[in-house]
């Protein structure tokens, strides 16, 4: 019963649950340094989820397969095993980045110690992953991350310069380092893109056994509900700039972030924005770990989903078990989770081409998707983001180095 | 044979010309049985191997050149020989 | 009442469902007869590890890699061709999908395992 209330519901659950690890330290980064003048490669960043999101939703919907699926079915054995190789390799580091946040939040908010807290995160999401259905995970996770709102009072509540502001959503090439510039260009660009998030769209549509029908709601989560999570994005980067950079603090911890909102708003705004954090990275965690199971479930044929419960599609219950357990592996030898979390987004990043192109494909197929093929819209933003993910994909990695992970 | 060795073959006329690559194969689906009819069959560019200048029906088929299998004279690891004259519809 | 359709496109590497909706494997390969004679039908849907040699260099790295057995599907055992290959009987009865048979065995022993 897809009535204006569960549209709402489902677009609360995309807002709450948009942003993640990378989006936290590249938006909170980028105010630091920056101020507010990257704030068009958020927008441009958010257009691209958007537009692609819409598509995988859509090609969920109506031809009931997922991303994965048609990659081979479209592309073949080889250019399928190659995507599969790249996407997993990049879902394992997002999902460790994100592992690391929650253990980084969880110790903000209790003081234990960060090892122990990571085991803790790490059997808390696996028993989330094991007990609980598909839409509770959704809709708890996403709900609980809209405590990141607090971010949008804080950016009020600091009084940024508005005209300033609103000059930051104008593209510019930015003054300071023009290759620290760019690299945090592409990772806010690339972090609002990342590939986890496509792969887990398409397959979640079939988890909620979304039909034609669905495609309202659909597009409601994917325009509405995903610009304003850009909203939080913003939120970040304009309280990090109104905050950090007038003082010159670096914000090089996560805790940097948590405290932009304490300082306007005091206990309240920091118990706020860790919760917010701690739930919107979680729910990152979980989706990346997801994201992982559904692309080598849907490569090899093997049954998959939530839905069919965990005996019910088990190599896949075993893939994202594993996925969890090495990506535990790579935080617990104790490597600075924030620069996990840029590598893992400059990664994606290179990764995104190979990611969008099949889903451009499929979407404009008719033989899976019938009439609801690709209109001239669709076409031309798929395109056009396609350029800009291909141009970033090429300089991500030069960047990195030129820029020297973005500390110049 | 296995479709997989058919697939990418070269082909060429019984007079040595070449008319590209196996594409694909066109069968014709019964209820009971999948035979083939055709090969489709061009130069293997990039938009081929993605499956462009692929089907804008709904029907699960490459709108290319099918050359049909009864001019086909000889398809083994070595390559496929159709007929001189053999004229993709 | 036939329809046309491309091996490569409509059928290879699509997913197998059977009788019950299962997902079970993807057609890794095709088995043709009847070529030499001028005949050629499909006669067989191959799957499974060993069937991935024939798709390139990576289908011969994966197979290295992964280990498992050829399962041959004739091709009576297809019932009809959407997007995927459905077909008459289960999974079990044609041997597919015992990769998740195997696993299924320990994830069964965890309390919640039909969660």
């Amino acid at each position: 019963m897809k009535n204006v209330f569960g549209i709402a519901l489902g677009i609360l659950a995309a807002i709450g649950g948009f942003v993640d690890i990378g989006d936290i330290v590249f938006n909170v980064a980028a105010g630091a340094t920056f101020g507010y003048q990257l704030l068009w490669a958020v927008v441009l960043g958010v257009g691209g989820i958007i537009t692609y999101a819409e598509m995988c939703g859509r090609v969920g919907a109506v031809s009931k397969t997922a991303v994965f699926d048609a990659v081979r079915e479209r592309l073949g054995f080889g250019v399928g095993f190659v995507a599969l190789l790249a996407g997993e390799l990049v879902n394992l580091m997002t999902l460790a980045a994100e592992i690391g946040g929650v253990a980084i939040a969880l110790q903000l908010l209790s003081g234990l110690s960060y090892r122990a807290l990571l085991v803790l995160a790490v059997l808390v999401l696996a028993l989330v992953l094991w007990l609980m259905p598909f839409q509770w995970i959704e809709r708890i996770f996403g709900y609980c991350g809209l405590a990141l709102l607090v971010f949008v009072v804080a950016a009020f509540k600091l009084h940024p310069d508005w005209g300033a502001v609103a000059h930051g959503f104008v593209p510019s090439t930015g003054s300071g380092n023009g290759w620290v510039y760019a690299y945090f260009l592409v990772g806010l660009a690339g972090a609002a893109m990342i590939p986890y998030e496509v792969y887990f769209y398409s397959s979640g549509a079939i988890e909620e056994q979304w039909g034609p029908k669905d495609l309202g709601l659909n597009r409601a989560n994917a325009v509405i509900g995903y610009s304003l999570g850009g909203l939080l994005s913003f939120a970040l980067m304009i309280s990090a700039g109104a905050l950090l950079l007038p003082q010159g603090i670096n914000a090089e911890l996560l805790g940097t972030a948590a405290l932009v909102a304490e300082a306007p708003l005091g206990q309240a705004g920091l118990i706020l924005a860790l919760v917010g954090i701690l739930f919107a990275v979680s729910g990152a965690a979980i989706d990346s770990a997801f994201a992982g199971a559904y692309s080598v479930a849907q490569f090899f044929g093997w049954e998959w989903g939530k839905y069919r419960h965990n005996a019910g599609a088990p190599r896949f219950t075993l893939a994202w078990m594993v996925m969890i357990v090495l990506a535990f592996l790579i935080v617990v030898t104790g490597v600075d989770p924030i620069m996990v979390t840029e590598l893992s987004v400059i990664f994606s990043v290179v990764a995104l081409p190979l990611t969008y192109i099949p889903i451009l494909l499929v979407a404009n197929d008719r033989a899976y998707m019938g009439n609801y093929a690709n209109g001239v819209v669709a076409n031309i933003l798929g395109v056009f983001y396609l350029v800009v993910v291909l141009v970033i994909a090429v300089a991500a990695i030069p960047l990195l180095v030129l820029s020297n992970m973005g500390q110049g | 044979m296995r479709l997989s060795e058919l697939l990418g073959l070269s082909v060429h006329t019984e007079s040595g010309g070449s008319l590209g690559r196996v594409h694909d194969v066109r069968a014709e689906l019964t209820p009971r049985t999948l035979k083939v009819t055709g090969l489709v069959v061009g130069r293997l560019g990039l938009l081929e191997r993605l499956g462009l200048g692929a089907p804008t029906s709904a029907a699960r088929l490459r709108t290319r050149d099918v050359i049909p299998w009864k001019d086909v004279l000889r398809a083994d690891r070595r390559g496929v020989v159709v007929r001189d004259g053999a004229k993709p519809r | 009442m036939s329809t046309e359709i491309d091996l490569g496109l409509g059928v290879l590497d699509h997913q197998l469902i059977d009788s019950e909706g299962r997902r079970c494997g993807n057609a890794d390969d095709l088995e043709l007869e009847g070529v030499r004679e001028g005949e050629p039908r499909v006669v067989a849907i191959l799957t499974g590890p060993a069937a991935w040699r024939g798709r390139g260099f990576f289908g011969r790295l994966a197979a290295s890699v992964v280990r498992g057995d050829l399962v041959r599907i004739p091709w009576e055992e297809v019932a009809e061709i959407e997007s995927g290959v459905h077909l008459r009987k289960t999974a079990r009865e044609l041997r597919l999908g015992r990769g998740d048979d195997r696993v299924r065995r320990w994830i069964e022993k965890l309390p919640g395992s039909s969660l």
